[in-house]
């Protein structure tokens, strides 16, 4: 029941059963009841008939003349019979065609009334009977009660009945057939281009496909949009990863082969001195290598949203614990309900990081400033975060300096290292770019714009 | 003070216990998280060291657990992953600061000093309450000025007392938080180190820095300087 399609042929077949069975059972039953309405309005007449042909002879008795009207009553075995009985059930007469055959007394009807019924037959084989029982006046005045009754074999109608029913249930059987067929070569149309979906997911998990190919119905557009984006980020993850080790692997190699080259004269004083530098550079490479940013701006719209303001009271909240003895005054400025779209890392890392630097040099204040950068036909908003402090700030030479460096990192500024290489590669992964001004506090202060994201760059 | 250090990797922790127990505290050790959660929630403890990658049971649950059954020492983190989330993770679970992997011993004594100190309400690494000084880097403790010569554990029950200055601390407390659990137990030792204590801060009977409280413990009662 796992499939779309057979869930959907089940559930027709069954809608399709139910609907032709009512449909049948009706049908049955006013092609009976008319058929029975019919033969009884026959007897009737065959009745009427009979009633007319009786004529009384010289004793006064009724009597049936001997070759009646009707040619059915006169073939032996014809499946149409009459008999006259008197009121005692004596038979009085009998059609020829009832030769040889014993119809059932039955009941005897109340005077003057027609009384329909179903007999049967020695032989089993079913009838309908009308009977009548009528006060005859004789010519004395004197009146004799009588008992006309017809029967006719209901083999015929039967067999009529149960030829209708055949038909019906072939027809039916046939319709409903065609109807399951074509529904289910509909609904093998329909569900296509899912199919397509699944086959060009396979050749490109094989590699011989790059992206979805985008000729789908308007349903399926965005579903094989968004499976495009998410392609597209997930290998551009993938290379990413791939470079960072590739680039984490050969810079290690470097101070592991001073350290090599530093064992053979261990002897030396500042052994010690030198062999902590390599690990001190080893630690930063990984560290530098490690936080790189997680996501791209292709990814900006696969991710969910960063919730700007928890992220950052969180920030703030462990920050007073790490600064407790400093004890800043942070001076949170944040858009209510603000959301950023990317990776929640990469955004602890923009805010974590500037916040860090701005605790380490501050007097006493710490503000961080974030609102909403809107552009036009943008479909996720950019920001721009803004962390300043009252510390002694970052001459402009210094700070161009301090933007230029990479890796590279000078030892005697350990509170601008790593971390602001960090924030400059995550800026620049979402498509911005970081800033350093002196801040209306007295100090420095950095400012990370992401720009929106456009429609353009969704399609 | 009695230390809890809780880390895997058997040469990390076995140098830092060293190096911690050198540096005059007496320290718990356990090598997964699960031991780890036992210590921490029923040894007397003045400040656990819990690094977060843990097996059987993350760094980050013990402190949850830790936080949640109500014990307040401080808790320092150790942490490979030197990512912010990471960082802010910890924090936010309840623990005090950080410090990422590998680090210098040197950074590991300083972060656990200023958690102790900032645990008894005190700001900087020089307590002063009146003309008692005691400077936690250097381990010494001054009375007007005039360095007094004390032994390391005469030096841990005074800095003990003193870090938590105005609090009652039992005999049994001292006895458990000071020493090794090997050390022989027996609180009339204290009696005799708090009676030398005094002998040595205040040889006249002037200043009175150490309280006797009769069946409850000591109590250092001489006011902080609000100059810190």
């Amino acid at each position: 029941m796992k499939s779309l399609s057979s869930r959907l042929l089940i559930s027709v077949s069954v809608l399709l059963l139910f609907f032709f069975g009512a449909t049948i059972a009706v049908l049955d039953r006013a092609f009976t009841e008319a058929g029975e309405q019919a033969r009884q309005d026959i007897l009737d007449g065959h009745l009427v008939g009979l009633l007319a042909a009786a004529e009384p002879d010289d004793t006064g008795q009724l009597v049936m003349p001997a070759r009646l009207r009707e040619p059915r009553l006169e073939r032996i075995g014809s499946g149409l019979y009459a008999e006259l009985r008197d009121f005692d059930g004596g038979v009085l007469w009998r059609s020829r065609s009832a030769l040889g055959l014993e119809v059932p007394v039955g009941i005897v009807p109340e005077l003057g009334n027609h009384l329909f019924g179903r007999e049967e037959l020695d032989d089993g084989t079913p009838l309908l009977t009308l009977s009548l029982a009528v006060d005859w006046e004789l010519d004395n005045g004197d009146s004799q009660l009588y008992v006309f009754k017809v029967a006719e074999s209901l083999d015929g109608f039967n067999a009529q009945v149960s030829g209708f029913r055949r038909q019906l249930f072939g027809w039916f059987a046939a319709v409903a057939f065609t109807m399951v067929l074509a529904f289910s070569m509909l609904l093998r149309g329909l569900l296509k281009p899912l199919r397509q979906i699944e086959t060009e997911i396979t050749e490109i998990e094989e590699g011989d496909r790059v992206s979805l190919s985008g000729r789908f119905p308007t349903e399926l557009t965005g579903v094989a949009r968004n499976m495009n984006l998410l392609i597209d980020s997930e290998r551009a993850r993938s290379d990413r990863y791939r470079y960072t080790l590739d680039n984490l692997a050969h810079s290690l190699k470097t101070p592991l082969a001073a350290m090599r080259a530093l064992l053979n004269d261990r002897q030396e004083e500042s052994f010690g001195d030198r062999f902590n530098e390599q690990i001190d550079r080893m630690d930063e490479i990984v560290r530098y290598q490690l936080r790189k940013p997680a996501a791209s701006v292709a990814d900006n719209l696969v991710l969910a949203p960063v919730h700007v303001e928890k992220e950052v009271a969180r920030l703030v909240d462990g920050l007073r614990k790490v600064y407790h003895d400093k004890h800043p005054e942070f001076d949170v400025r944040v858009e209510k309900g603000l959301q950023f779209r990317g990776d929640t890392g990469d955004f602890l890392e923009l805010a974590g990081n500037l916040l860090d630097n701005a605790c380490k040099w501050c007097e006493r204040k710490v503000r961080i400033s974030i609102v909403p950068s809107v552009g036009a036909r943008a479909i996720a908003s950019g920001m721009v975060l803004t962390v300043s402090d009252d510390g002694p700030g970052i001459p402009s030479d210094a700070a161009d300096a301090l933007l230029q460096r990479g890796m590279r990192l000078d030892e005697s500024t350990p509170g601008h290292g790593i971390g602001l290489a960090v924030v400059k590669d995550i800026a620049h992964s979402y498509g911005g770019r970081l800033s350093i001004q002196t801040s209306d506090l007295g100090g420095a202060e950095f400012m990370v714009s992401i720009p929106p994201v456009s429609t353009a760059k969704a399609d | 003070m009695r230390l809890l250090v809780i880390e895997d990797d058997s040469t990390l922790r076995e140098s830092l216990v060293r190096k911690l127990t050198e540096g005059g505290f007496a320290v718990e050790q356990a090598a997964d998280g699960k031991e780890g959660l036992y210590f921490a929630s029923e040894y007397p403890i003045d400040l656990a060291i819990i690094d977060l990658g843990l097996p059987e049971l993350s760094g980050l649950e013990i402190i949850k657990q830790v936080r949640a059954d109500g014990h307040t020492y401080p808790i320092l983190i150790l942490t490979a992953r030197d990512r912010w989330e990471d960082k802010v993770d910890g924090l936010s679970a309840g623990a005090d600061d950080y410090v990422v992997k590998p680090f210098h011993f040197e950074e590991v004594g300083a972060r656990v000093n200023a958690l102790l100190r900032r645990s008894g309400g005190w700001a900087s690494s020089v307590l002063h309450a009146g003309p008692v000084t005691l400077d936690m880097s250097r381990q010494e403790v001054l009375v007007n000025k005039a360095v007094i010569d004390l032994t390391s554990f005469e030096y841990k029950i005074m800095e003990y007392l003193m870090v938590r200055a105005g609090q009652v601390i039992s005999k049994t407390e001292l006895t458990d938080r000071l020493y090794d659990q090997d050390f022989e137990r027996d609180s009339n030792v204290i009696e005799v180190f708090i009676g030398r204590l005094r002998k040595k801060l205040d040889p006249e009977n002037s200043i009175k820095p150490i309280e006797t409280l009769r069946g409850r413990g000591y109590r250092f009662a001489l006011e902080r300087n609000q100059v810190d």
